[in-house]
């Protein structure tokens, strides 16, 4: 039953998701539950930003 | 002086934050970019004038970055257990759900390019443990992928990922305690 992860499972698949690609099943069970559980819904939305000012940041002292 | 040299000169103090940000020791920052300046003022004709000066140092700087830290991590594969604390079980209750559920951090791009945020950024990644701080520095700054950090650091892809991992739930806190709580409070 991939549909059941925990919050906890959730978020470490969205961390290994930065880092490298997950395996398709577990891509549809973390889309699954952030559809329904407003918290990692969040998450997911710090780890875009946190994605960007990485990326923003690098930029301002490069240039 | 050449004209060339003196122009690299002038960037030396930008390349030095630059190399600062990353390897978090003053010597090696020094290291790193004098020999990025030795290597420019050797070929200067390496420098075809069709990218930015400093972008085409930056360039230079990013490879003697990498050396320093080739040279300097013989220590990292001890230090894969530098934090003990289990950050997820921090964060979650025993059967896996949010002990606090993540806070809302409203537009937050509305701040993110503000000189002051990037220097709470700054401060949150000096207050990582250090290997941590060196592995996300090297993902996100010298946009190494995980087969090289894991080549140079001498760790295995298993210990870059919890690395990563811890470093980016600490960032992730730090940026609550210390931009977005301030925020909210006004």
């Amino acid at each position: 039953m991939h549909n059941t992860l925990t919050c906890r499972q959730a978020v470490r698949l969205m961390l290994e998701d930065e880092d490298h690609e997950i395996a398709p099943e577990d891509r549809v069970a973390l889309q699954v539950h952030v559809r329904i559980c407003f918290a990692c819904a969040r998450f997911v939305g710090q780890l875009n930003f946190m994605r960007r000012t990485a990326r923003a940041w690098r930029k301002h002292c490069e240039s | 002086m050449s004209d060339f040299a003196l122009q690299v000169e002038t960037l030396r103090p930008q390349l030095l934050r630059f190399a600062r940000t990353q390897l978090r020791n003053e010597a090696w920052a020094e290291d790193a970019v004098s020999e990025s300046v030795l290597a420019a003022l050797e070929r200067p004709g390496a420098f075809a004038g069709q990218s930015q000066l400093k972008s085409w140092l930056i360039g230079i700087l990013k490879h003697k970055l990498v050396d320093q830290l080739r040279r300097h991590t013989r220590e990292a594969t001890l230090l894969v257990g530098e934090d003990g604390e289990d950050l997820d079980d921090a964060l979650f209750l025993p059967d896996g759900h949010w002990r606090e559920a993540p806070r809302d951090w409203g537009d937050p791009d509305a701040a993110c390019c503000r000189s002051e945020f990037f220097d709470v950024l700054q401060a949150c990644c000096d207050h990582l443990p250090p290997v941590q701080a060196r592995v996300f520095m090297m993902r996100e700054w010298l946009e190494l992928d995980s087969g090289e950090i894991c080549g140079q650091l001498t760790i295995t892809p298993g210990n870059l990922w919890v690395l990563l991992h811890r470093a980016r739930l600490r960032l992730r806190e730090c940026l609550q305690a210390r931009w977005f709580d301030g925020l909210a409070e006004g």
